[in-house]
């Protein structure tokens, strides 16, 4: 990426991709739910679900930027799993502009230590650094790869996360790369407030 | 092990990904027989695709635990960084020679084989070769020869083209030739074939993963996207031969360069049922852009198309732009519902060509992807917007080698709609005369 003298000073950030194809992703805007972003006026079907279980109440409002479309698949598995870590660039700007002016500490959802060396990055962290963002980590994430399971499997599991230990402060934004069924916002939340947490929002890149 | 010989002779993998247990694989680096290269070398270059720099990404590491390359270039093929490692067959790996047959009842045109026995000669003297032959000319046919040498010789040979087309044509096509030598294809997406494969027929992308393999290495379609293009493709093929195998190049566009740096050189200007190459005719189009906007096709374009539905010929439409083939699909199913539209982009490509070709469907709008590579009886062909930069000579003399290629209809209507001449269009023509003209004297 070049640096002009603009993003040197007013700490502004340069397009990574060209107009064209950033315009293949598919921005949520308008209606969409109060919890999760996904778009359903109100609230959607998972978080009414959740809403009714033992993690209800937990989430006091959550964004998504994007939803889960054919570009952004192809963008997702690049980025993660082709482990393209100059990706981390694409949506530096739309990212800054949805969280640098949050009250709330950034808490990014972790990976486990051992899928963190294998991957040799970690995406969440690395789309944090290319905003320019400050972040926070409270939570360590147990062995259990989410991936494989069904739907059912997924949001009825054992705990993911521990609290590290940390000084937990009142008002913290959870920050994921993609929102599927919830339940690693719910894990997480839910350890963060048993250590101190009074508000918590949810922030994803990806609404899937 | 004699699979991960097989596998591995000629070949630089990722070692995290081979198709064999990993236990395999220790085992035989432990015993020398396998060696290992660092994924970036200590020059910071990829050891598979040798790209340098500009490609190359510094990020912080949590394996390496500290700051650590990766090579952007050629990641689809699994992430080459400096804390991955590449593995190669290092032992030595002799074969045994084989008697060998030769599968083809076909005859040679005179200058086909003399091209054909220039070829040999050429290969004798390790000496690299240039099969300059119009569209049509049977290039393919001239290579049975030359490939039947080097089999006998105990050679393993590689047939790399640009593109994906072009590799799926030629492979059918060698393997019913030689049906005893074992014959891999490989492109995007390809399946692993078993055994050590003496012919390998792959995309040039393919061939980054290869190195020192090769005792002859053929390049069709020398001058086309994006091996012309791409320093690291010619790098790749380079990599892959052994360092003294001669390079067989087959063109019927060469670029300047190519025509100066190829030291041997075989001519064929006539196609192998002997007449002359259609030539194309210039007919304006004035603002037809303006008119497509407006959802109208313009009323010569219509004509043209209409005619070739009546006589029901298969016809080609080729675009300058996937967008404007896109926009412009609806208006042309208008004509026939039965027209379809292809690009790079379409995983139907393969079925609709087959539809034409079988008169299944009227006609195709089509990028400059079906510039080469296929044939289709009676096939007439037009140019939309033929002053289009995209549209050089190279692109229009082998757009117009489409037309004609059966022995059948040697002939066919080829036609460039313009909205004004440019050199490239005059360029294409003026070739195309003189290669007929050649073919007389």
């Amino acid at each position: 990426m070049q640096a002009s003298w603009r993003s040197l000073f007013m700490n502004d950030l340069n397009e990574a991709v060209c107009t064209k194809c950033k315009a293949e992703f598919e921005s949520i805007t308008g209606n969409a739910c109060l919890y999760c972003g996904a778009l359903e006026d109100g609230v959607c079907r998972d978080c009414l679900y959740w809403e009714q279980t033992e993690y209800a109440g937990l989430i006091t409002k959550g964004q998504c930027l994007y939803r889960y479309n054919a570009a952004m698949q192809t963008y997702f598995h690049q980025y993660k799993f082709l482990q393209d870590v100059i990706l981390s660039e694409v949506f530096a700007k739309e990212v800054q502009h949805a969280l640098a002016k949050v009250e709330a500490v950034i808490v990014p959802i972790p990976m486990n230590p051992k899928k963190l060396k294998e991957r040799t990055f970690a995406q969440v962290d690395a789309m944090l650094e290319s905003a320019r963002l400050p972040y926070k980590h409270l939570l360590t994430k147990n062995e259990d790869v989410q991936g494989k399971k069904t739907k059912t499997e997924r949001m009825a599991s054992t705990p993911l996360f521990q609290w590290n230990g940390e000084a937990v402060p009142k008002k913290v934004i959870l920050v994921d790369d993609l929102y599927t069924t919830g339940t690693t916002m719910r894990h997480a939340a839910k350890v963060l407030k048993a250590a101190g947490a009074e508000e918590i929002e949810l922030f994803c890149l990806i609404r899937g | 092990m004699k699979e991960i010989e097989d596998f591995l002779t000629g070949r630089i993998w990722l070692k995290e990904f081979t198709p064999f247990p990993k236990n395999e694989i220790d085992e035989a680096i432990a015993q020398g027989l396998i060696a290992c290269i660092p994924g970036i070398s200590e020059k910071q270059e990829c050891s598979r695709c040798l790209e340098k720099s500009a490609h190359l990404i510094s990020f912080y590491c949590e394996k390496c635990e500290g700051d650590c390359l990766y090579c952007r270039h050629c990641l689809k093929m699994g992430r080459i960084s400096s804390c991955t490692e590449l593995i190669t067959w290092a032992a030595p790996s002799p074969r045994p020679l084989k008697t060998r047959s030769f599968q083809w009842s076909g005859r040679l045109t005179p200058s086909q084989n003399l091209a054909s026995q220039q070829v040999i000669e050429s290969i004798q003297n390790n000496r690299s070769h240039l099969i300059y032959a119009v569209c049509g000319a049977g290039k393919t046919e001239v290579l049975f020869a030359p490939i039947y040498e080097a089999l006998k010789k105990g050679d393993r040979i590689c047939i790399a083209a640009p593109r994906t087309d072009v590799v799926l044509e030629l492979s059918p096509r060698i393997r019913a030739v030689f049906p005893e030598a074992v014959v891999h294809t490989l492109y995007g997406g390809s399946r692993d074939e078993p055994g050590f494969a003496e012919i390998v027929i792959a995309t040039t992308h393919q061939l980054y993963r290869f190195q020192n393999a090769f005792d002859l290495m053929v390049v069709d379609e020398a001058d086309a996207f994006p091996y012309s293009m791409d320093p690291a493709l010619k790098r790749a093929v380079m990599k892959a031969k052994k360092p003294e195998a001669p390079v067989v190049y087959v063109s019927a566009t060469p670029s300047a360069r190519l025509l100066k740096e190829t030291p041997g050189r075989s001519e064929i200007f006539r196609r192998y049922h002997g007449q002359p190459l259609p030539v194309p005719r210039f007919d304006s189009l004035w603002n037809y852009n303006k008119q497509l906007k407006k959802k109208t096709i313009p009323k010569k374009l219509e004509t043209w198309v209409r005619l070739r539905i009546s006589r029901q010929e298969p016809f080609l439409l080729f675009f300058p732009t996937i967008d404007l083939i896109d926009q412009n699909i609806p208006l042309f199913k208008e004509l026939d519902v039965g027209i379809e539209a292809v690009h790079s982009k379409d995983p139907n490509r393969k079925e609709k060509v087959m539809a034409l070709r079988q008169g299944k469907i009227p006609g195709l709008l089509t990028s400059t992807i079906l510039e080469r590579g296929i044939t289709i009886p009676k096939v007439q062909v037009a140019v939309i917007g033929a002053e289009e930069e995209i549209f050089d000579a190279a692109a229009l003399i082998q757009i117009s080698g489409r037309t004609g290629r059966a022995a059948d209809f040697p002939t066919g209507d080829i036609v460039f709609f313009h909205n004004g001449i440019t050199r490239e269009m005059d360029r294409a023509k003026k070739t195309i005369i003189a290669y007929n003209r050649k073919t007389i004297s």
